[in-house]
């Protein structure tokens, strides 16, 4: 296994492509576009290639416990599984919402009934 | 459990001034999901009130794009959903409204026809005769009347040993995909809660039975559809029944609440 050091030219522009898109990404956060955990879990994409390539003793540290070869091998194994953790959470909401959108689809049906009923002078049922 | 004294009365099914249920006397209500059936819920709801039972009766509308709600609400109270939500969204709608309104039972009927009003009775009495939250109307019993097509048939068989073998609680089932259905007041406040959007009918008995409520099954005949086309058919039918016999294994997997 080398032990290469990423160029300079990688290095700034890694580093570069992570600063821009974590400002875009806070931006945004701020905004109240997206929560903490959106905003933690869309960072990864910026904060795991940056922490490779500044850090790159830590890499090799990493590669060298799981016993994998090439580094990148590790950081894209890393970014899937963020990927993956992030789609359970995103299934999970998704699913809640769909819930809750039936329930006040129905809700509103009823009420809407209800109230049709009370202006007709109707009794309930 | 309330009476099932025979004196239903002879009220209308019609929405205005209907009259209050005697004393003792079970309150009913129909619930008649309904997509894109303007040509068959006015007959329908006229054949309901020939029967001259006085049964309450819910049209809910799934989100028709035709004159279904219109035709209805001249003589039925009418649930009109905003989007569509499927058939167990629709007729669970049904279910809340009988949990709010305090009915003994309900009873689910398609919109399309195929099933015939006076075979309510015939549910009503298999109750008296031996209660069970859950009654339904089966075509394969007597196997009268229209029975379905052969592949959807055949899919019907595997999920009948899949509900029978993997649940207890109702004796054999034949007709887990028969939308006539008669559900008592512990049924009712069941499915108010929680009723399945995918595949409601065979998934709901699933449910109902790990929860230990009762099911059985009458003979009915029910007729081919008046008008409109099923919804599942070809190459549907064999992903249905897939996806079914999916959904009451995870059934079966899940602890009872």
């Amino acid at each position: 296994m080398t032990n290469a050091l990423p160029s300079p030219e990688t290095v700034v522009v890694i580093s570069a492509f992570a600063l821009i898109y974590m400002l875009v990404l806070l931006k945004k956060t701020l905004q109240g576009r997206f929560d903490l955990y959106d905003f933690l879990m869309l960072s990864m994409v910026a904060i795991i290639p940056a922490g490779f390539t500044l850090f790159p003793t830590i890499g090799y540290l990493v590669t060298h416990l799981t016993g994998v070869v090439f580094p990148f091998v590790v950081m894209f194994g890393a970014l899937f599984l963020v990927v993956f953790a992030f789609m359970h959470n995103m299934t999970a909401r998704l699913h809640r919402l769909e819930r809750q959108n039936c329930t006040l689809i129905q809700e509103q049906s009823l009420l809407a009934l209800e109230l049709k009923a009370k202006e007709n002078g109707q009794p309930n049922g | 459990m309330a009476d099932m004294g025979m004196g239903l009365g002879a009220t209308d099914t019609c929405h205005n001034g209907a009259a209050a249920p005697q004393h003792g006397t079970p309150r009913i209500l129909l619930i008649i999901p309904c997509f894109n059936e303007e040509a068959s819920i006015g007959g329908l709801l006229n054949e309901i009130a020939a029967t001259g039972r006085g049964y309450h009766t819910l049209v809910v509308d799934d989100g028709s794009s035709d004159a279904t709600s219109a035709i209805a609400s001249r003589r039925s109270p009418v649930a009109r959903l905003a989007q569509n939500l499927g058939i167990g969204g629709a007729v669970q709608t049904g279910i809340k409204y009988a949990a709010r309104r305090n009915f003994d039972f309900c009873i689910q009927i398609d919109g399309d026809g195929q099933h015939d009003p006076r075979a309510i009775e015939t549910l009503l009495n298999a109750y008296r005769k031996d209660p069970t939250n859950i009654t339904i109307g089966s075509r394969f019993i007597d196997h009268a009347g229209f029975c379905s097509t052969r592949m959807r048939r055949a899919g019907i068989r595997l999920i009948v040993l899949a509900l029978n073998s993997l649940f207890s609680g109702g004796g054999r089932i034949t007709d887990p995909t028969s939308g006539m259905r008669l559900m008592d007041r512990s049924a009712i406040a069941f499915f108010a809660k929680a009723y399945p959007t995918d595949f409601p009918e065979p998934i709901s008995l699933a449910w109902a039975m790990r929860a230990g409520l009762t099911v059985s099954e009458v003979p009915v005949e029910m007729r081919a559809r008046e008008t409109g086309v099923s919804s599942i058919d070809g190459l549907k039918s064999a992903s249905y029944m897939v996806r079914v016999l999916g959904y009451i294994l995870l059934a079966r997997l899940v602890r009872s609440r």
